[in-house]
């Protein structure tokens, strides 16, 4: 079972959207709630394996880790039709039950005091499969167990499976509404750090963007956790089609992120998805070629997170590069008609330092889930504008810190002890580095960046 | 003098027994009257001096002359000599014979006598023809032609019986003698012109056939002579048609003599196909002769065809034969063609039978889907496995390397991936070749059609490469990854489709798809070194340059990959596919495949070998490169956990785990110089590919596709 890769959730969120992934996972694999392969399903020639592996009695098992520091969500998933699906082995609550109180540090410190639990469960994982490829993270930044607890998971990851990838699904928290957590921006600095340092790819799913998805594409007047969170397990599922379903490229996540991530920091992913629909809706069918597939992933409308930017800076964002994963009945030319067109109208705009244009992965399309559309697209990108993101992060940083605001619950954990608060200062700096070094990208001398001493050397 | 009624009844019946006598006599009378011929024939010339010694014929008045004549000519009509009629042999000429007469006969009546002896010699000469004609080693059709004019001659020696009993009872004179022969002279003097133009030529088989029809169509214009050469030829052919239902119902060539026009070469055996580079078995196992039957001209490849797929039914163990009761005879093959359908007929049911079989029962396009899946790596899964599995075996020399084991671990991913489902997994064989892919498409001379190229260019471009990476005309450090191919056993009859050329075209497209991948896999081995530089800040650096090569690298390989398969393999796939669906014959299907085989080898960049090394130059670049990062970056650490501890306080905080930190940037100026001249050597190479491209692209449009993936959308940079 070659490529294996394993599936950490951690906190509510992380739980949560987990959740979504792996019930559209089993639909699309053809097993049941309770992980029997359903009869119709048995002629795959689809991969299983990469995400699942079978207990002795047969029945699929997901190669998934799900923590929490408070159990409700997990009992909820215990309790659910899904319950027999999990190993209960791989689910770890703390034995307290009262969560990390939306404190990052409080997250951190927990997570290191049982590391020795949590990491006996990645290593039998780990230990079980035959040619481990890597972990994907799913959690949010702002709460406290999904950015602390896995802040320390990405760091202790980095360290003991060092040769191992690490992706993550990052929920960014929405900034449109006033937030019930109002320790937000630090957790998401301080996440954000970890996030650039032990990750090797880190998919950005920008609660904001969602719910503008939602209510604008979606017209959901209110859009609930359930329907953003299925905007998520699409995403998710889609990412990983390639390596579900194997085709002529990218059937490991090496080469899928590879091709995407430039230079170590900036791999920071945007995602757009289109034909977008929810449960229960009617929608109205529209005709799909790859084309509009293409087109429309292009549309910023589409895409699952927001820039920020102003007109002046957004004219500047440039693609670094792009990954458009299309599912469904393509014939072939239509993508190089339609990479042709895109070309000629001019609809990307590139970086200049470097060949880029679209990559494009074709996919089949799982036989067992019926879709009104014939096509269907995922775009996974590079975008210079997400530094955006992080610029207003760091903005609303600076807003709290420097009112002092809350700093003294972080100053109960040992990281803040001593009133030593350079943690913080740490992370800023990280983060204004990669926001740096993404508005480098911007310009045509990237390449040169930091280097002038180098111009002795090379011209 | 005779009356008029009897002989007007002779007259009839001769005429209107015609060929009714002719066939019924067909069997049962040949063989004693053969005897008989041969019997008086032989005893007359013997003793025909003995007998001369009467009385010469002037003795007698001219009435007594005629009676007594027209008994002897009544026999030399049947060949026998008589009193006053004497026969000679012309030596040296065969079939020639020269009638004497004696000289004191009645002037008139010597004349009569005369116009009479044409008739004779030429009844000798069937006679012969059909006495050396008769025994099979002449060929079956000569055989029957034979036995036909000797029917023939059965009508005619029932007439000279007829005419000897009205002479009997006194009622034949000389002239009506002449009267009552005339339907028959025309006959024989054309059967005679038939027969001596055969034995001239000593013609056997279709000649003879084509002889008689021409000399039918020749005679048009005399319906009762034109007619009774048609029914000749009907007869001779009889055989012939005989072999010809058998071939064309059963694909067996029935053939003892030699006579048709379809050869078989028995030592090519159908196992060649799957083993021989240049297997012939399918265009030369069945050949056309050269002497094809005139009316057979129009349909003879049609013929062949349907003879060799019912064979190929046959060789098979699948009974296909049409019934017996739905066999339209082929017996007529007259001016309504009806032999033409019945052909027609015939070979839409055998193609059609046979492109069933093939597709339904032996799963041609199954076969092709799986041989597109792991050696066009359609589901590229298992290579990744393989891959990762194989790795140590792989880098080794081709000669150290054990085949059984890389056969091992190749079951063991397909076991393991995606591919498990595939009943024909087990198909797949490694095989690890000696010659690199450059060297091995040298071997294959008659691929090299694709371009013009003047071999000066070629040899010049060989020294190019050989001086750029210091090489022999052999790599010596060639390893199993650039030897590496799978081999698919292919069982008859789909080895007629996928033959063991059209199966060393798909292992070419294999092997540089396989490169293409290795090279893109070493690229992200070297991506996820520089990933390991995360936590450091890497401005200013090497490491950034290096990664930054490092992606244009991968961007360009990936492009590559990408041309390859979706805007090479893919459509042109989908193509044969669709064609495959609606193909009508074997033969198209074959003639498809080899076409989707030639167009990809040849977009592939296969047959362009001043490309082909460019690229190959481009991607032993990315090689050295990646072989480079994994000694070099490693080398921009201070491994020394007491310099790093102090660094790491220094900036105040604790770099988790690694223990590790970067050397300043002025101590890697080796490191950044060598990057540094990859990228050069790389740019300079990649950028040199553009004119090429764009120059040849004219002549080869899929050149412009090439051209825009791995340049990328600015071309024009």
């Amino acid at each position: 079972m070659p490529r294996e890769i394993i599936t950490i959730q951690v906190g509510q969120c992380g739980n949560q959207i987990g959740m979504e992934f792996w019930k559209q996972l089993c639909l699309e694999h053809g097993i049941s709630k309770d992980g029997i392969l359903e009869d119709f399903a048995t002629q795959g020639g689809d991969r299983k394996d990469v995400f699942f592996y079978q207990a002795d009695d047969q029945h699929y098992i997901p190669r998934a880790l799900l923590m929490d520091l408070e159990p409700r969500v997990i009992n909820g998933i215990q309790t659910s039709e899904y319950r027999n699906l999990y190993n209960h082995e791989n689910i770890y609550v703390s034995d307290h039950g009262g969560g990390a109180g939306n404190n990052w540090a409080s997250g951190y410190h927990q997570g290191e005091q049982v590391v020795d639990d949590i990491m006996d469960m990645v290593d039998r994982e780990a230990d079980g499969s035959d040619s481990l490829e890597g972990f994907v993270l799913c959690h949010s930044i702002a709460g406290g167990t999904g950015s602390g607890m896995g802040s320390y998971l990405l760091e202790t990851l980095n360290d003991r499976y060092s040769k191992k990838l690490v992706q993550t699904y990052s929920v960014f928290p929405n900034q449109m509404e006033t937030s019930d957590v109002v320790v937000q921006p630090y957790n998401s600095l301080l996440t954000l750090k970890r996030l650039t340092l032990n990750a090797d790819c880190v998919v950005v799913l920008d609660n904001t963007a969602l719910n503008r998805i939602a209510v604008e594409r979606l017209h959901l007047t209110n859009p609930t956790f359930a329907q953003t969170n299925s905007l998520v397990s699409t995403v998710m599922s889609a990412s990983t089609t390639t390596l579900r379903y194997p085709g002529y490229m990218n059937n490991d996540l090496v080469g899928l992120l590879a091709s995407l991530i430039p230079t170590p920091r900036c791999h920071f992913l945007m995602t757009g998805y289109t034909p977008l629909t929810v449960e229960r809706q009617v929608n109205v069918i529209r005709k799909t070629t790859v084309l509009d597939v293409m087109r429309r992933l292009l549309q910023t409308k589409n895409i699952m997170c927001s820039s920020y930017a102003r007109t002046k800076e957004a004219s500047q964002a440039k693609y670094i590069s792009i990954l458009n994963i299309i599912q469904g009945e393509v014939d072939p030319t239509q993508v190089y008609e339609s990479l042709q067109r895109i070309r000629e109208r001019k609809l990307v705009n590139f970086i200049e330092w470097g060949p880029a244009s679209i990559q494009v992965a074709l996919s089949r399309k799982s036989p067992y889930v019926q879709t009104a559309h014939r096509v269907s697209g995922l775009m996974l990108a590079n975008h210079t504008s997400i530094r955006h993101l992080f610029g207003k992060c760091l903005s609303q940083y600076e807003k709290l810190r420097k009112k002092g605001a809350f700093i003294d619950n972080y100053r109960k954990f040992p990281m803040f002890a001593d009133n030593d608060l350079s943690e913080f200062d740490e992370s800023r700096e990280v983060i204004e580095n990669l926001v740096d070094e993404y508005k480098a990208c911007e310009s045509p001398d990237y390449i040169k960046w930091g280097m002038e001493e180098d111009i002795y050397f090379v011209i | 003098m005779p009356a008029p009624n009897p002989s007007i009844r002779i007259h009839s019946g001769i005429s209107s027994s015609g060929f009714h006598v002719l066939r019924f006599n067909f069997s049962s009378g040949f063989r004693f009257f053969s005897m008989k011929i041969v019997g008086l024939f032989e005893i007359l010339l013997l003793f025909g001096d003995s007998r001369s010694a009467t009385n010469p014929l002037g003795y007698y008045s001219p009435s007594v002359q005629e009676n007594k004549v027209i008994d002897d000519l009544l026999s030399a009509m049947v060949g026998i000599e008589g009193r006053y009629i004497s026969i000679r042999k012309v030596r040296g000429k065969e079939g020639r014979f020269i009638f004497l007469i004696d000289a004191s006969m009645d002037l008139v009546l010597q004349e009569w006598i005369e116009k009479m002896f044409p008739l004779c010699n030429e009844f000798l000469c069937i006679c012969q023809f059909v006495e050396t004609k008769s025994h099979y080693k002449h060929g079956l059709v000569n055989h029957a032609f034979a036995a036909a004019l000797r029917a023939f001659l059965l009508d005619y020696q029932a007439m000279v019986a007829q005419l000897e009993h009205q002479f009997r009872l006194g009622r034949l004179s000389i002239q009506g003698l002449w009267f009552y022969c005339q339907p028959m002279l025309g006959a024989i003097h054309a059967l005679s012109i038939v027969v001596e133009k055969a034995s001239a030529a000593n013609i056997s088989g279709s000649s003879t056939l084509n002889l008689l029809q021409s000399q039918a169509n020749a005679m048009a214009g005399d319906s009762a002579i034109s007619s009774l050469l048609e029914k000749m030829t009907e007869c001779a052919s009889s055989p012939y048609l005989g072999i010809l239902e058998r071939w064309v119902y059963e694909g067996i060539i029935d053939d003892p003599y030699g006579e048709f026009f379809i050869a078989e070469n028995k030592s090519l055996k159908k196992e060649s196909l799957s083993q021989d580079y240049d297997a012939k078995y399918w265009k030369h196992r069945y050949t056309l002769k050269d002497d094809i039957p005139n009316f057979l001209k129009n349909a003879a490849g049609m013929v062949l065809t349907t003879g060799k797929y019912l064979n190929v039914m046959r060789e098979c163990g699948h009974n296909v034969q049409v019934l017996l009761s739905d066999r339209p005879k082929l017996m007529n093959f007259g001016a309504n063609h009806q032999y033409l359908k019945c052909i027609k007929a015939a070979y839409e049911f055998a193609s059609g039978e046979l492109l069933k079989l093939t597709k339904e029962k032996y799963d041609l396009l199954g076969k092709l889907r799986s041989m597109k899946r792991y050696l066009l790596l359609d589901q590229g899964d298992f290579l990744v496995h393989f891959m990762d599995i194989a790795r140590d075996e792989l880098v080794k020399r081709p000669e150290d390397i054990s085949a059984e084991k890389l056969q091992s671990l190749l079951d063991l991913a397909l076991r393991t991936t995606a591919a498990a489902s595939d009943p024909c997994h087990e198909e797949l064989a490694c095989c690890v070749e000696r010659s690199s892919l450059v060297n091995r498409l040298g071997t294959l001379k008659d691929l090299e059609h694709g371009i013009k190229k003047s071999p000066a260019k070629l040899s010049e471009n060989n020294k190019s490469v050989s001086n750029i990476n210091g090489e022999l005309d052999e790599p010596v450090n060639i390893t199993g990854l650039d030897t590496f191919s799978l081999s698919y056993k292919v069982q008859w009859p789909l080895s007629l489709v996928i033959s063991r050329k059209a199966l060393t075209k798909y292992q070419l497209l294999f092997r540089f798809l396989f490169h293409c991948r290795h090279v893109s896999r070493q690229l992200c081995v070297a991506w996820q070194v520089h990933q390991g530089f995360r936590s450091f800040n890497t401005l200013g650096t090497a490491i950034t340059r290096s990664s930054l090569l490092c992606r244009s690298m991968l961007k360009f390989i990936n492009s590559l990959l990408h041309y390859l398969t979706f805007e090479v393999l893919e459509p042109n796939w989908h193509v044969m596919h669709d064609r495959l669906q609606t193909a009508k014959s074997i033969d198209e299907v074959i003639q498809y495949h080899d076409y989707f085989l030639e167009k990809c080898l040849k977009e592939f960049l296969l047959l362009l070998p001043h490309l082909l090394k460019k690229v190959e130059t481009l991607k032993s670049i990315c090689l050295q490169y990646t072989a480079a990062v994994q000694v070099l970056m490693p080398s921009m650490y201070i491994s020394d956990p007491d310099i790093s501890d102090s660094l790491a306080s220094s900036k105040g905080k604790k770099p988790k785990g690694r223990g590790q930190a970067l050397k300043p940037a002025t101590d890697c100026t080796s490191v950044r110089d060598s990057i540094v001249s990859f990228e050069k050597e790389f740019n300079a190479e990649l950028h040199s590919l553009g004119p090429i491209l764009s120059s040849s692209s004219q002549a080869e449009p899929f050149l412009t596709h090439l051209a825009q993936c791995i340049l990328g959308s600015g071309s024009d940079q």
